[in-house]
């Protein structure tokens, strides 16, 4: 007699085998899963909820995007305007991708895939909303239970009553059916009448869909909120010029691109037409940078100035720190790739800074660079005949200190040593890396442009660096990524004297949330920050990535 | 011929003059903080190279005041039998961490990874590209909502196991939030890739599933990329500072970074001979780990380029 297992019945069919392996895998993949949306996924749409509120420690009243304008002024609202058009447009890329792969697929069963898609889509946006009209009152629980002697049915009682209120419970009338029909589309779509498109017209679909209600969604929330803006500076007299800052910045922005990408042309057209393209170009790159300097000012007026000037702190570390880091690594990557010996050792030790604990070294620094006479940075100073330096305690900026005048000021030289510190610990780790990136330049190209006579400076110039293109563009977007993330080193190396002259937009963040516990307003900042990077990521793709050389 | 020979001796001495530089400027700093940690304080205050006499008694005094590590025995007062030995402190607390981090991201991670290289199911490439989406997002972003949860968890989690339960201020808010690193699922999931398609077929026709397949072929396989992610998790909580200067607030379970840091910033100016040794006390560990898995440090960051 066979034995009768599930397992058995499972092995029996093909699609039984199916099942069984798609439900191992889940299985395998269910605690990563649960961790990755609980701690990756979910965050991003909850941190910003939390951004339009008025939040400390717990949930407040909901504001809108108050914490954005604080934070950028008008310039908040313009950027949810260009963030909603942004999502618009991937939203059309997604839509093209899903036609396309639409075309590849038997009609009825593809139409049926996509519709199953949109309707995943749709109804994840369901739950969505619906959890977060749930949020506020569950986030209010912890402190509810506080103090009581908390108990597992308390804390049940209090997510029942959170779970039962009226808005919650219309939000969510809708979810169990539209769950179900989901369900039976997605059997019919996966399982019933599959095709070879079906799970990628499935998946795209579905994305398109998100992207196309939240692109809306954040559309509708920027006009209303603007809107409320306007109506409420109207009731007391002022003038707020959100609408024509948008389109002037708008059209600043959309005029310099457009003079890149007429210079771009201009170079590669004849005489004359060059000149007329350059003409052009350059008239595009004057009314836009015109329309820009003039108005966004203006816009900024309102801003923090504390984190405005946290940005320009970053974007002065990033200047300082990026370009001299890759220049010395890739200078001592090329030198140990020479046919030298103990070449393991030196990369070795070079790799020393970039592992230890950045709290340790910095607090080496802070000793060096001590403001002390005889602190060891003012020793050396003092064997060169230069008079001592307060370093870390100094706030006055390295230009003032050298006499230049004031648009020339840069960085404050506190922040100049957090930039030494930082090449410091960087230089190995884009060293080994560079390393690696020349071992996969192939030798025989060496070998032919010796045999053409080339030398070394030329051999670098023109087969070294444009195959190591793709090793720099990495490193270069790590390290930028790198100095909006860096956070120890300021923290460590940052002292009473120099008060907010060393702090990072990411620094000043925290301490918004540390010590004010404005949960909201960090919150927002957090995402314009977010929103940068994305950008600069971008543009770094879009316009350096097509200056990369892959081999 | 002898002339080329003299010019490139010249290059060569020219390369190794910059290479040495480059290892003094490297860890020229660090052989100061190790001399300076054998000072007296005035010694260090003038900047002497090398101590006159060693003192390690710098090194007790340190790891008591910093409170990085107290040993206390427990005798029984009328036998004066040993009965219990009570370990504290910062080092203490991150070896625990470390510790619950590394193997909990271990037990989490390979099966997502082995099911994202050897598996087929619905979804797969959408779910990968998901997580792999998550990567991008800065930490800052994250830390309010990371902040919540735990908050919120930790509360669900008392009341069900009471105050052992809690999230906040114990070892579940520094460890958990740490366990799915999609970098780890990724490097995995790479190497599992290349595992030949017959050792499964083999392994199947002998009747082994995917579990049993994936404990007793693929694991024993996979050395090397899990000692670089156990080296890189290693690094990733010994260093933690932001996280955890944020969910502590008590030395219970405050990490070495927190510890140090608050000795330092509380000690200013200070007792910089103290603060120095407290400084090698912590990058010790991390430099006995380098030597030893220096191979699994530098290939496994040159081939993926992230810092765990």
């Amino acid at each position: 007699m066979p034995s009768f297992s599930l397992a058995a019945l499972f092995q029996r069919s093909r699609r039984g085998r199916l099942l069984q392996e798609n439900l191992t895998a889940y299985a395998f993949l269910a605690p990563a899963g649960i961790l990755i949306f609980l701690f990756g996924i979910f965050p991003v749409a909850f941190a910003f909820f939390v951004s339009l509120h008025r939040w400390r420690r717990f949930p407040d009243a909901y504001i809108g995007l108050q914490n954005y304008e604080k934070a950028l002024g008008n310039l908040g609202y313009i950027l949810f305007f260009w963030l909603a058009l942004g999502g618009l447009i991937a939203a059309a890329a997604a839509s093209r991708r899903l036609l396309r792969a639409l075309q590849q697929t038997e009609y009825k069963k593809g139409a049926l895939a996509m519709l199953a898609g949109g309707a995943g889509g749709y109804v994840a946006l369901l739950a969505i909303d619906w959890f977060f009209k749930l949020v506020p009152a569950i986030m209010l629980i912890p402190r509810q239970v506080r103090g009581q002697n908390t108990s597992l049915p308390l804390f049940m009682e209090k997510l029942g009553e959170s779970f039962s209120q009226p808005a919650v419970q219309a939000a969510g009338a809708l979810l169990p059916g539209a769950l179900l029909a989901l369900a039976l589309l997605l059997w019919l779509s996966l399982w019933r009448f599959r095709s070879g498109g079906s799970a990628a017209l499935v998946s795209y679909s579905a994305v398109a869909t998100v992207m196309l209600i939240a692109s809306l969604f954040l559309l509708q929330l920027t006009i209303t909120e603007t809107e409320a803006a306007l109506a409420e500076a109207r009731a007391s007299g002022e003038a707020l010029p959100i609408w024509s800052q948008l389109v002037f910045i708008s059209g600043g922005i959309a005029l310099i691109g457009i003079a890149y990408r007429i210079f771009q042309r201009g170079i590669r057209a004849l005489d004359n037409r060059r000149f007329a393209l350059m003409l052009l170009g350059g008239l595009a790159l004057a009314v836009g940078g015109y329309l820009l300097m003039a108005e966004a000012p203006a816009a900024l007026a309102a801003a923090d100035d504390d984190l405005l000037h946290g940005f320009w702190v970053t974007l002065m570390y990033a200047a300082g720190t990026v370009p001299v880091q890759l220049a010395i690594g890739l200078l001592l990557a090329y030198l140990l790739f020479q046919p030298i010996r103990y070449r393991g050792f030196f990369r070795m030790v070079y790799f020393i800074p970039y592992i230890t604990p950045f709290v340790a070294t910095s607090i080496v620094f802070r000793i060096i660079f001590d403001a002390g006479r005889s602190a060891p940075a003012n020793r050396l100073l003092a064997i060169a005949g230069i008079a001592p330096q307060r370093w870390i305690l100094e706030r006055n900026s390295i230009g003032e200190l050298l006499g230049l005048p004031d648009f020339l000021a840069g960085p404050a030289l506190a922040l100049v040593v957090i930039m030494i510190y930082s090449t410091w610990t960087y230089i190995g780790y884009d060293a080994v890396i560079f390393l690696a990136g020349l071992g996969n330049i192939p030798g025989e190209l060496y070998e032919a442009a010796r045999i053409d006579g080339a030398n070394g400076w030329r051999i670098f110039r023109h087969i070294t660096l444009p195959l190591l293109s793709p090793t720099v563009f990495f490193l270069s977007l790590v390290a930028i990524i790198g100095t909006f993330q860096a956070f120890t080193q300021i923290w460590i190396l940052r002292t009473g004297a120099v008060g907010s002259k060393v702090n990072t937009a990411s620094v000043y963040i925290f301490d918004e949330l540390q010590n004010s516990n404005r949960y909201g307003y960090a919150s927002s900042m957090a995402f314009v920050l977010f929103a940068l990077i994305l950008l600069m990521t971008i543009f770094q793709n879009r316009v350096l990535g097509r200056r990369v050389f892959y081999g | 011929m002898a002339e080329a020979r003299t010019r490139l001796n010249w290059s060569r001495l020219g390369i190794y003059a910059v290479l040495v530089a480059g290892v003094i400027v490297a860890i020229g700093p660090f052989l100061w903080m190790i001399s300076a940690s054998f000072m007296t304080l005035s010694e260090v205050n003038l900047t002497r190279l090398l101590p006159e006499k060693l003192l390690w008694e710098n090194y007790a005094t340190a790891l008591r005041r910093a409170n990085f590590l107290d040993i206390e025995l427990i005798t029984d007062p009328a036998s004066g039998r040993l009965q219990a030995l009570s370990v504290s402190g910062y080092i203490w607390n991150s070896a625990r961490i470390t510790l619950i981090t590394v193997s909990g991201s271990l037990l989490v991670c390979i099966p997502a990874a082995y099911a994202f290289a050897r598996m087929r199911f619905l979804g797969r490439d959408f779910l990968f590209a998901l997580f792999l989406s998550t990567m991008m997002i800065p930490g800052i972003v994250l830390l309010i909502p990371h902040l919540l949860t735990v908050i919120w968890l930790g509360r669900l989690s008392e009341s069900l196991l009471g105050p052992a339960g809690a999230w906040f201020n114990n070892w579940p808010a520094l460890t958990i939030p740490f366990f799915a690193s999609v970098f780890n699922i990724f490097l995995l999931r790479q190497f599992f890739l290349q595992i030949p398609d017959d050792l499964w077929e083999a392994a199947r026709i002998d009747g082994a599933g995917h579990l049993r397949f994936l404990i007793s072929v693929v694991l024993p396989l996979s050395k090397a990329p899990i000692m670089t992610i156990v080296t890189l998790g290693f690094i990733g909580s010994w260093n933690a500072l932001m996280w955890p200067l944020l969910v502590t607030i008590n030395d219970e379970w405050r990490p070495i970074a927190v510890g140090l840091a608050n000795f330092v910033t509380a000690d200013t100016p200070g007792d910089l001979n103290l603060q120095m040794a407290a400084s090698v006390i912590t990058v010790i560990p991390i430099l006995v780990l380098y030597f030893v898995a220096q191979k699994q440090f530098t290939e496994g960051i040159a081939q993926t380029g992230i810092r765990g």
